[in-house]
């Protein structure tokens, strides 16, 4: 028996992904494992977005949902039905991928429609469902044209559209919003999100922005090194990053962190040399993440950029840089030799090289273990 | 004294694009970001003022010296491209003393500029290192620190950062002005990126279909944008522009939008009878869910995190989609569906739909 078929698929889950392993060239000398014994489930009608740099995993991963990779090892089900061995063809997943292009000799108009070939829909119905999603993708003007003569964005959103229109138990998207400009960029990520949403379309895209990830998803799979680090909805991946991976890769900016050293007693008590000296009551913390800090010599402290009160509390810091972007402020201080970033959502008068108050508040610390990377504890979560 | 000084200069080139009568006066010690969008003659500019381009018209003028005829080695211009362009077979210390040596500098000089320029850009471990052996940031700051050895007066940066990863480039959007101020000189920044304009400018200089439409402070490009076409380049989304036409009202001209009158204020005197585009930064748009004078219906259609803002996409009763953006992300209680939205008077633009040209709203 298979890990997968029967009981261990999650009876809500569209889509389960158990114990995938993906090695390239596995009897090289050097063989790559890309992905390492992903376990990830996807519920009906969720959006999940795979963020991570190159070559994090990411994209192999959709390779291998789509089937056009092979799994080295492990089990993908899709609505109850084992499909690792099956052709793409057949595994009932609509594709948006770059490489998998329009057909040639079809125009746009009708690449679009042959994807609702199967559909058996009347005429009138296919044109409507095309004409709808060329709307939404801005695709009309150029309906009736062949791909080879239309621009690269315009192909990336054709392939969008032909994917998007289709019945599909699982809609597979890769960089979907990739070579866009920013206002059709913003305005795609408000009505693909609509759409996906309102008709519960499983989905699955990949992305290295952070930003899309966090528009589009329901939830976010943060990968590195071929290794799922925490798969979580934004709030939960800024408030309760699980290592300090995810810590100082999500957030625009990310985490601020500091090597510290602890010291654990009636109060608790942080130290970053040549920087601030943090003291807390010791029932901010719960038990268990007093008892590791204390067992621990080395530790990392992190706080996030908006989470830093200025003009406020004792620690003072030099001003390196005060940035106004129009909607925000993004001012940056030097602290213990690093560039800790604030962000406010006003303009602040502070000039460079001017000395400024700043405080973290004790319900915004988070400590980390600085040998693992693991997450100890964040804000106050005292039990 | 203007440092780096382009009167009515002119270029016109082999793809039928010019650069028309620039103009730009930029003082000792100051950066200038030279912002606009791919493919406008951003680059050709700085050759220009790097003396392998020739101006078809108009004189540059370089620390008070006219340096329109003169050739390149000659104008004492530090320069840094976006792909780096480090010599390969060099290490990054010849690399980046290779104006020192060109220049015959003593040994023991160019080992001190080189350190310190390293050790300010934080590469002063990798020195030894061929470019092949360092990551793009390490080239990044390579090529930037070769700029600066010489003690340019004058350093043109060719979009510096856009090879280098979004981190990277975030920190040293951070760092970058501190450091070029203290080399002292005078900057000509290239970039599309408008944050990074804003970021690193002292001033902005908009290059637009071949012209500066605009030249100013980030504050005054931002909140008085002398065009539409200023407008749209800045913000994240995007200015939302939405036609109407302005009557005299009680109070200065008001407009009709989806039903309701709305009130513009003292500043649109200039809109009343003409056919204009309201401009309305989407952090100038609030939401609410309940009808209000100056409030106008809208359908939420989604509710996208953008950091640590919302952004609510929404369409408009003649369907429209304008976005509106509030600071924050733990609005839960947003749902799409049926509201109403506002906006700050004090805060919106007018732009006059055939000229473009702003005529209501800022100073």
């Amino acid at each position: 028996m298979n890990a997968v078929t029967g009981t261990r698929a999650r009876s809500d889950a569209a889509l389960s992904l158990q114990g995938v392993d993906k090695i390239y060239a596995p009897t090289a000398k050097a063989p790559v494992h890309a992905v390492k014994a992903l376990n990830l489930d996807v519920r009906k009608g969720e959006i999940v977005a795979l963020l991570g740099s190159s070559g994090c995993g990411k994209t192999s991963t959709l390779r291998m949902i789509a089937g056009f990779e092979s799994v080295t090892s492990g089990a993908i089900a899709l609505a109850g039905r084992r499909i690792e061995q099956l052709a793409p063809a057949r595994r009932g997943v609509a594709m948006a991928f770059e490489g998998y292009s329009l057909y040639p000799p079809l125009t746009v108009r009708d690449n679009i429609a042959f994807a609702l070939k199967s559909a058996r829909l009347s005429a009138r119905e296919v044109e409507a469902k095309v004409a709808e999603v060329a709307a939404l993708v801005e695709i009309e003007p150029i309906l009736d044209r062949y791909p080879s003569s239309i621009s690269g964005g315009q192909q990336q959103r054709a392939s969008l559209a032909r994917a998007l229109v289709r019945p599909a138990e699982l809609y597979l998207l890769d960089e979907p919003m990739g070579q866009l400009e920013p206002r059709l960029r913003a305005l795609l990520r408000g009505r693909l999100k609509r759409l996906l949403t309102e008709r519960g379309m499983t989905s699955i895209f990949v992305t290295h922005d952070q930003t899309e990830a966090n528009a589009l998803a329901d939830r976010v799979a943060v990968m590195e090194g071929g290794v799922l680090q925490q798969l979580a909805n934004q709030t939960e991946l800024k408030e309760r990053p699980a290592n300090l991976y995810v810590a100082t890769f999500i957030g625009e900016p990310p985490m601020n962190v500091f090597d510290a050293s602890a010291e654990v007693g009636e109060r608790v008590r942080f130290a970053v040399a040549d920087g601030p000296k943090l003291d807390f009551s010791a029932n901010e913390f719960s038990e268990a993440a007093r008892n590791v800090i204390a067992r621990r010599r080395r530790i990392v402290i992190g706080v996030r950029p908006h989470d830093i009160r200025l003009n406020a509390g004792g620690s003072e810091a030099k001003v390196v840089s005060n940035q106004w972007l129009g909607d925000q402020t993004h001012i940056a201080l030097d602290v213990a030799g690093k560039l800790m970033v604030t962000v406010a959502f006003s303009e602040v008068g502070a000039q460079r090289g001017e000395t400024m108050r700043y405080e973290i508040p004790s319900g915004k610390l988070h400590v980390f273990d600085a040998d693992t990377g693991k997450a100890i504890s964040h804000g106050s979560e005292a039990a | 004294m203007a440092q780096i000084e382009l009167r009515n200069v002119t270029k016109s080139f082999k793809t039928g694009k010019v650069l028309e009568g620039l103009s730009l006066s930029a003082d000792e010690g100051e950066i200038v970001c030279v912002f606009g969008p791919s493919g406008v003659g951003k680059t050709v500019l700085l050759r220009l003022i790097a003396g392998v381009e020739e101006p078809d018209a108009g004189s540059i003028w370089l620390e008070g010296r006219d340096v329109t005829d003169a050739p390149p080695e000659t104008r004492g211009v530090g320069i840094a491209f976006q792909n780096f362009a480090l010599f390969p077979h060099m290490s990054a210390y010849d690399n980046i003393g290779s104006a020192l040596t060109a220049r015959g500098a003593s040994a023991a000089t160019i080992k001190a500029k080189v350190e310190k320029v390293a050790g300010l850009l934080k590469i002063g471990h990798v020195l030894s290192h061929a470019p092949r052996e360092l990551s793009n940031g390490q080239k990044q700051r390579t090529a930037l620190a070769r700029a600066l050895a010489a003690d340019p007066k004058i350093v043109l940066l060719d979009d510096p950062l856009r090879n280098v990863d979004a981190k990277l480039r975030y920190e040293m959007r951070l760092e970058l002005p501190s450091l070029l101020r203290a080399s002292g000189a005078t900057v000509l920044y290239v970039t599309q990126d408008y944050k990074e304009a804003m970021a690193i400018g002292d001033r902005i200089a908009v290059l637009l279909d071949g012209r500066f439409e605009q030249i100013g402070r980030p504050s005054a490009i931002y909140r008085e944008p002398v065009s539409m076409g200023v407008a749209r380049l800045f913000g994240d989304p995007t200015i939302n522009l939405i036609p109407i036409r302005p009557r005299a009202g009680d109070g200065g001209a008001t407009c009709e939008i989806g039903g309701a009158t709305l009130a513009l204020g003292p500043s649109h005197a200039a809109t009343e009878g003409r056919s204009v585009l309201l401009g309305l930064r989407p952090e100038a748009l609030s939401v609410i869910d309940a009808g209000a004078p100056g409030a106008f219906p809208v359908e939420v259609v989604a509710v996208t995190p953008l950091n640590e803002k919302t952004v609510l996409l929404m369409r408009m009763p003649d369907g429209q989609e304008i976005f509106a953006s509030e600071a924050g992300v733990e609005n839960e209680a947003r749902q799409p569906g049926p509201a109403f939205a506002r906006f700050d008077p004090a805060r919106v633009l007018a732009f006059d739909e055939a000229t473009g040209a702003r005529i209501g709203g800022g100073a």
